[in-house]
């Protein structure tokens, strides 16, 4: 589960005081698959990478499973992030020299996985992801809805509780975005795993059970859909 | 072992830097290694010709001769050397011992008058500690009294051949001129400068004759067996020999010499940290550029939950790949030439061979390999790219993972 208390973060950009999450409360369950959207500058993406232990805020707290990552070091955060969450990022960010196969087991090295199991898991994610055939092909040989699937398949890989996805279709067009979608979705269900989006896109909106939407880095409205997809 | 096959990727992912980078750092080493090779070639050649031909190893003189030498005082030597000699033998680890007897002279071919060092020699025991014999390049060793061996330059210098005739001048000890007629017997050429431009040799008869000095000689001149045993022999020997007479060691009898090897040294130290810097700088601009454009992927692998150790791991393992690479070329490419110095040398004589310098040697400089310095300057190249890779990547780590990602 996680859950924000009174959230705030200010940045200072010269000598002016940005607030970019003025107060944020809410609380998402174990396996939801929930958008937090809103139009850019509202603090979507500000929000997802305090949650996912990115950005530390300036007030409040955030709790994870019930632990207060305020209160967690650097080193218990690396271990956080490593253990419980996954990022998908809008631009990928995989690892260019390095193949799919070599991108999704980095988690998996930093976890000591046994080196047979771990080679049956890259393998079995990776086709999940409908990548089984490019498993050796780098970054720059796939396209952008490839390269986002390796970056599913990174995220999701080590069994995360909670998988973080920041605009994970602004740079795919609508076909692939939905594709994407529609494979998270998927895996939501599958592996029970919570997803979280940050997205102002109405196409994620559509795709997800609940959304969250913020305006000028508050909850203005929390919507969750009786019946839907998610 | 992933970090380090992840380092591996990323140092030839950008091949032609990677090159640049390791082709800086050879030049720096290679440059090191060269200029150890010479300064050692040059050392050991010096050294081999104070051994070889001025000193022996060790040397005994009368009590307060040394301290003259200059001026040649022939009122301190060595008046009756043979019961020192029986001394001498007696003590282990000697192999020889020749009696010298140095004196200051001018030669005269009939037209020009040169001063010259002129040094008597005993022809049968003087083979024994020293290299002269075996540096005669025109004609033959001196055989009997009358006979002259002078240095290849000196003959140039003077118009003399082989079976010329020369007049040798001198004071005797009781300050009277003295004269003798000699023919040249052979000429020499050892690459000592002093012996191959200065330096008139006779029998030592013929010497302590000219100087009136009996069976006096100036300097009993030693070679040891082993010549890592100096310190004891010569501590041996100076017991033996008592109160009346000094030992010094070639080292000793050369102090001003190792002095200018010493200058050497620090102008050899200071080439090779500009060397270094030049090479450091190069480095570290390429390191820098390689973490600056990599901040964001530092980013995404903290988000993925590496520690800030593993990342500063990584780039460790990269400075270390390409040290390792660039010190390989430069160890390799450095020992090539070394070895060129070693077995053709360098030629210094167009710019030095006029200069009267005191450096015991002529300007063909040979050089010797010094393997432990090829090790060291391997291992530094190395310790060099992983320094200061590091600089770079701990200030990337230390930013948020968010301002890691955002970086541009």
């Amino acid at each position: 589960m996680v859950e924000t208390i009174d959230l705030h973060k200010n940045y200072k950009i010269g000598k002016v005081l940005y607030p970019a999450l003025r107060g944020v409360n809410m609380k998402i369950e174990d396996g939801e698959f929930t958008a937090i959207a809103g139009p850019s500058g509202s603090g979507k993406t500000t929000l997802l990478n305090i949650i996912g232990c990115l950005d530390v805020p300036t007030k409040g707290d955030v709790l994870i499973n019930g632990t207060n990552t305020s209160q967690l070091t650097s080193k218990e955060k690396s271990s956080l992030r490593r253990n419980e969450i996954g990022f998908v990022f809008q631009t990928f960010n995989l690892i260019p020299v390095l193949t799919a196969y070599e991108n999704v087991e980095i988690p998996l090295i930093l976890l000591d996985t046994e080196p047979d199991r771990k080679r049956e898991t890259i393998k079995s994610i990776l086709e999940e992801v409908g990548l089984g055939e490019f498993i050796n092909r780098r970054p720059n040989e796939m396209s952008g809805g490839q390269q986002q699937r390796v970056a599913i398949a990174r995220a999701l890989v080590k069994n995360p509780s909670i998988v973080l996805a920041d605009e994970p279709t602004a740079n795919l067009d609508s076909t692939t975005a939905k594709e994407i979608l529609g494979l998270m979705q998927e895996l939501n269900k599958k592996h029970k795993t919570t997803f979280i989006f940050s997205t102002h896109d109405q196409l994620v909106m559509d795709f997800s059970r609940r959304t969250i939407s913020l305006r000028d880095g508050k909850v203005v409205e929390d919507k969750t859909k009786k019946r839907g997809p998610g | 072992m992933k970090l380090l096959y992840i380092a591996w990727r990323n140092v030839f992912r950008h091949t032609r830097r990677t090159l640049i980078t390791a082709a800086a750092i050879s030049v720096g080493l290679s440059a090191m290694i060269f200029m150890n090779t010479m300064m050692n070639g040059a050392d050991k050649m010096a050294s081999r010709n104070i051994i070889d031909f001025e000193t022996g190893h060790l040397e005994v003189f009368a009590m307060g001769y040394y301290r003259e030498e200059g001026a040649f005082p022939l009122d301190t030597i060595i008046q009756d050397p043979e019961p020192v000699i029986g001394e001498i033998e007696r003590v282990s680890g000697i192999k020889a011992i020749a009696p010298r007897v140095k004196f200051q002279a001018s030669i005269s071919n009939g037209i020009d008058e040169l001063p010259v060092l002129g040094m008597g020699i005993d022809i049968q025991k003087d083979k024994k500690v020293f290299e002269i014999v075996n540096s005669v390049i025109e004609g033959a060793y001196l055989q009997h009294e009358g006979d002259v061996l002078i240095g290849s330059d000196l003959a140039g210098d003077m118009d003399l051949d082989v079976g010329s005739f020369l007049t040798i001048i001198t004071k005797d000890r009781n300050g009277t001129y003295n004269a003798y007629d000699l023919t040249v017997s052979g000429i020499i050429n050892t690459g000592h400068p002093l012996f191959d431009g200065n330096m008139a040799i006779i029998s030592i008869e013929q010497a302590q004759e000219l100087l009136a000095i009996g069976h006096g000689v100036t300097e009993l001149c030693i070679r040891a067996h082993d010549e890592n045993k100096l310190a004891g022999l010569k501590r041996n020997l100076a017991s033996k020999v008592g109160k009346d007479y000094e030992v010094l060691s070639w080292k000793e009898l050369n102090a001003a010499i190792f002095e200018v090897s010493g200058f050497k040294r620090t102008a050899q130290f200071m080439i090779a940290l500009v060397v270094i810097i030049i090479a450091a700088v190069g480095i570290i601009n390429t390191m820098l550029m390689a973490v600056m454009e990599r901040i964001p992927e530092i980013g995404t692998l903290k988000a993925m939950g590496f520690n800030n150790s593993g990342i500063v791991r990584m780039f460790i393992y990269e400075g270390g790949i390409i040290g390792i690479f660039g010190s390989l070329l430069g160890c390799l490419f450095g020992f090539l030439v070394s070895l060129y110095l070693v077995y053709v040398g360098l030629d210094f004589t167009g710019i030095f061979g006029n200069m009267d310098i005191v450096y015991p040697m002529k300007f063909l400089i040979k050089g010797e390999i010094d393997y432990w310095t090829i090790l060291y300057v391997f291992l530094f190249g190395i310790f060099v790219s992983v320094f200061v890779t590091l600089w770079p990547v701990r200030k990337a780590t230390k930013l948020q993972p968010v301002d890691a990602l955002r970086h541009v």
